[in-house]
């Protein structure tokens, strides 16, 4: 199904694409500024303000209420605030590390949702581009994190910096594959690495069964309630690749102060805060787009439901945040090496086999 | 065997300490006797076989317990006491007194008998300036490492300026450690780290993850307050200086230090409904000390302030509210007077009671909680349960005490061992858990806040049947006290984190001569290199915060 992506739209609507491949380009910008606005208003809202409330909500407090409603204005007082902080660089770092390191951590994750399809409002879809190794794709741009926080942690001339980087490579190596595996056991149902064939291998009409129909409800056949072992062991290996608890262990305020974000204050800081923060969301428009069926659900449109499950999951890792100790960083290896990545193993090969064999 | 009999030895047919057996022991190393007010005995021994006369008495005569290691200084002569206690009955107490010359103050360390004596003879040699034999490493451990004097001896100076250079600092940045054995990092824990609860520098040396060794570095909050205890008249001036010791809403057990120490001193009666009312203030400074030890141990171990902090400090704040209601204050109370407490309940009682029995009827359920959210949590067990492990016999070589002693089974309470107040005649238990590990550690304090609120319900009871017209909440004591020149006293209360003990020395003037505060805190501290040595950082955090310091105690 080649439903149009919103490059497309744009470049039809505003007839850039009679200027060939020029105007497919300016389109393109178009396209991904407003997927990006998008995003990082959902981080704007999501750091200062709703991370506040729902850890407040979790540990019996009020948190954020006194600038407008419900604190709302706290968003803009909080932006006004981090970007006017002095910007503090220690004299020994190494400069064009250092302030490269912010912009990989926050654009890794932005570039993930070139390929996710966040689906449709008011029959706009908004997609910037649907290749065929969509999947690959996204899991690929995103370990480029990893590559921005071990510059981070490296360049700060820091020792907490550097411990912080060193665990950050450790962890991502161990959640990394049994993250890609269990997505990988998604691909042997849906048959394609395309985002759009995933979503629609899970949603009802247009040649998908349902997978139960209870009382004239029909289940639809989202990956998560086919394989909820799978889901399970995403969501586990997720919360470890966005970082946080019980595997925050690459900050680990208590242990190593900051980890690899120690040095950095005002502008940089708050890039690899809303790096942090969109790799949330990136990890929950993943796990929506393999597992929940994309922006799939009834009455209310695509996108809505896209964004409802992507704070799903946000609210999830904050749960998790407030609830959960800490594991230590040889735990944290052992259960990823011993644990995760077998468990994974099997789940693909067992994958594998049903479908060799219903097929 | 021949350890309990000749232990047996040292003591009568009733279980006290027999002088006379302690002087046949130490033979020819005794100089002279003195009369110490809590010790059965008080020994003058010659500087140069006070490591044979400790061990002696350690092995031969069962004092397992050195408490405290007080110095100061006379017209004539250095003097340092060892005041020593058995863990078993620490009424049982013995002092060792070794003078030093006034040209020449040395004399030999105690360190092979008690490792506790490391960081309290150092604390000597700082303020002081005894110096020690044999010490393994006698630096100043509370002033810097360059100050200039000893500011509690005499011939001090504090209007001299301390004109240190620059480059006579000790660098904090050592160069890591590289060579064909090792390749170790040097890592500067604190003085500013979101976990070392205060100011608290712990010089680390890692090699990996793992923890090589661990210097704690003390005295960023020390804040003279023996020093100003000696510059206060006893009735009045000492007794708000307490509460900023164990500032960790422990003020009440702190000013029943001071209270029993002066009451001993001066020999002062406490009328019995002031002991009940002290008895129930300092549980219930307890269980808030608890809880707040409690949730930032959580906030160690999880990582941020999640659901348990903020629900610790939900629980103990109700306990505020009622200490408030009692005292006026919610943190530096300054309630308790000399012979009894400032005033008497608040009126009407009957609200004061029944916020109290609601707070008590409502601690099971929380407590409940508590064990449902932390304890039973698989991931915190895997973070606690065999890390930062304290055998028995270490923890009484460094003079452990409080929960953290008791986790590891050692079974002393002052409460129920030393009794004061009104403990004995309550009905309650000492807790011992012997995981001797994190996780035992966190058992034991819930599980003291469950015997603190049994002692707290009997008080209640008991208050609010107690007859009106008997309701002395003081006695009569002097306006101004001169207890006799040279009186001495070590007296101890259980304090949130242990045996709380002040030494005091009457000089024949309002003012003690010497005022010397033994601060559990200081004592535990200095088990976390043992602690932690071969653990990851992570569990060093954890032992550090299991280990429940408060700095303003430890420094003080």
């Amino acid at each position: 199904m080649a439903t149009q992506t919103l490059p497309e739209f744009i470049a039809d609507v505003t007839g850039l694409g009679t200027y060939g491949v020029g105007g497919e380009i300016v389109a393109a910008i178009i396209g991904a500024g407003i997927v990006g606005t998008i995003m990082l208003t959902y981080t704007g809202i999501a750091g200062p303000w709703a991370k506040r409330k729902i850890t407040a909500a979790f540990t019996d407090r009020y948190a954020v209420n006194r600038m407008g409603p419900f604190g709302l204005l706290t968003i803009p007082a909080d932006a006004v605030r981090l970007l006017s902080k002095e910007l503090i660089i220690p004299e020994n770092v190494d400069r064009p590390a250092f302030d490269i390191a912010p912009l990989i951590v926050a654009g890794s994750a932005l570039l993930g949702f070139a390929v996710i399809p966040m689906g449709s409002l008011f029959g706009i879809n908004l997609q910037i581009a649907d290749p065929e190794a969509g999947l690959a794709f996204v899991f690929a741009v995103a370990s480029i994190a990893t590559l921005g926080l071990t510059m981070a942690g490296y360049a700060s001339a820091n020792k907490f910096s550097f411990m912080g980087a060193l665990r950050a490579i450790a962890q991502n190596i161990a959640y990394e594959i049994p993250l890609v595996l269990t997505a990988a056991s998604v691909v042997l149902f849906a048959g394609s690495l395309q985002m759009s064939e995933i979503v629609a291998a899970q949603t009802l009409g247009g040649g998908t069964e349902p997978l139960l129909a209870v009382a004239g409800l029909e289940i639809p056949p989202w990956f998560a309630f086919v394989n909820p072992f799978a889901f399970v062991l995403f969501m586990i290996a997720n919360l470890a690749e966005v970082g946080r608890n019980p595997f925050d262990i690459p900050e680990a305020p208590t242990e190593i102060v900051a980890g690899y974000q120690t040095e950095y204050s005002s502008v940089y800081f708050v890039l690899i805060y809303l790096g942090e923060f969109l790799h949330i969301f990136l990890g929950g428009a993943i796990a929506a787009t393999v597992f929940l069926g994309g922006p799939a659900g009834p009455i209310l449109p695509g996108f809505v439901w896209f964004t409802i499950k992507i704070w799903g999951v946000f609210l999830f890792t904050q749960w998790a945040r407030s609830a959960v100790p800490r594991v230590r960083i040889d735990q944290l290896i052992s259960i990823g090496w011993k644990g995760m990545l077998v468990l994974s193993f099997v789940n693909l090969i067992l994958t594998a086999v049903l479908v060799g064999v219903i097929v | 065997m021949s350890l309990e009999k000749s232990r047996d030895d040292a003591l009568d047919a009733a279980g006290d300490v027999d002088p006379q057996a302690i002087l046949d022991l130490l033979g020819d190393r005794v100089l002279d006797t003195e009369e110490h007010l809590n010790a059965d005995i008080a020994v003058v021994v010659r500087p140069d076989a006070v490591e044979e006369t400790l061990l002696a008495l350690r092995d031969e005569a069962g004092f397992d317990h050195c408490s405290l290691v007080t110095a100061q200084e006379y017209e004539d002569r250095y003097e340092s006491i060892y005041h020593l206690k058995q863990y078993d009955d620490p009424t049982n107490e013995v002092s060792v007194v070794v003078p030093a010359a006034k040209d020449d103050p040395v004399s030999e360390s105690g360190n092979a008998a008690y490792r506790t004596c490391d960081w309290h003879e150092r604390e000597a040699y700082d303020l002081v300036g005894i110096e020690y034999e044999n010490h393994p490493d006698l630096r100043r451990i509370l002033m810097p490492e360059t100050w200039q004097g000893h500011p509690l001896s005499m011939d001090y100076d504090q209007d001299r300026p301390q004109v240190v250079t620059l480059g006579e600092h000790d660098n904090p940045l050592k160069d890591d450690h590289r060579d064909e054995d090792s390749d170790t990092m040097f890592l500067n824990i604190g003085p500013h780290h979101p976990a070392t609860h205060g100011v608290l520098h712990a010089k680390t040396v890692l090699d990996g993850e793992t923890v090589a060794d661990v210097d704690p570095d003390i005295g960023y909050l020390h804040r003279c307050e023996e020093q100003m205890a000696q510059n206060g008249t006893y009735r009045h001036q000492i007794m708000p200086y307490p509460d900023r010791w164990d500032y960790g809403s422990a003020g009440l057990l702190n000013e029943y230090a001071y209270a029993r120490a002066a009451e001993d001193l001066a020999d002062i009666e406490v009328p019995e409904y002031a002991q009940v009312i002290r008895t129930m203030g300092a549980e219930l400074c307890r269980i808030a000390a608890h809880m707040l030890a409690v949730g930032t141990f959580a906030l160690d171990v999880y990582g941020d302030f999640t659901a348990i902090f903020q629900y610790a400090f939900r629980d103990r704040e109700v306990v505020q509210n009622i200490l408030e209601d009692l005292t006026g204050q919610r943190m530096m109370f300054n309630y308790f007077r000399l012979g009894g407490v400032a005033w008497d309940l608040p009126e009407p009682r009957e609200d004061f009671f029944e916020l109290t029995r609601d707070f008590l009827d409502g601690l099971p359920g929380k407590l409940e909680e508590y064990h449902d959210l932390i304890t039973s949590n698989e991931i915190f067990q895997l973070r606690c349960v065999g890390t930062g492990v304290v055998e028995p016999e270490v923890a009484k070589s460094y003079g452990a005490t409080g929960p953290v002693a008791r986790a590891s089974g050692v079974d002393y309470d002052v409460r129920r061992d030393d009794p004061y107040g009104y403990y004995d005649e309550l009905d309650w238990d000492v807790v011992t858990e012997d995981g001797k590990d994190n996780y035992a550690r966190v058992l034991c304090r819930l599980q003291e806040v469950e015997e603190s609120a049994k002692i707290i319900e009997q008080c209640v009871d008991l208050l609010e049947e107690w007859p009106e017209e008997e309701r002395t909440i003081q006695s009569n004591v002097p306006r101004t006290l001169k207890p006799e020149n040279d009186t001495e006293t070590y007296r101890a209360v259980e304090g949130a984190k242990g045996e709380l003990g002040i030494y005091m020395r009457a000089d024949g003037t309002d003012k003690p001569g010497r005022f010397k505060i033994r601060s559990p805190c200081y004592s535990n501290l200095q088990m976390l290199p043992e602690m932690a040595q071969g653990e990851y950082i992570p569990d060093l955090i954890a032992s550090l915060g299991s280990l429940d310091i408060i700095l303003g105690e430890v420094d003080r």
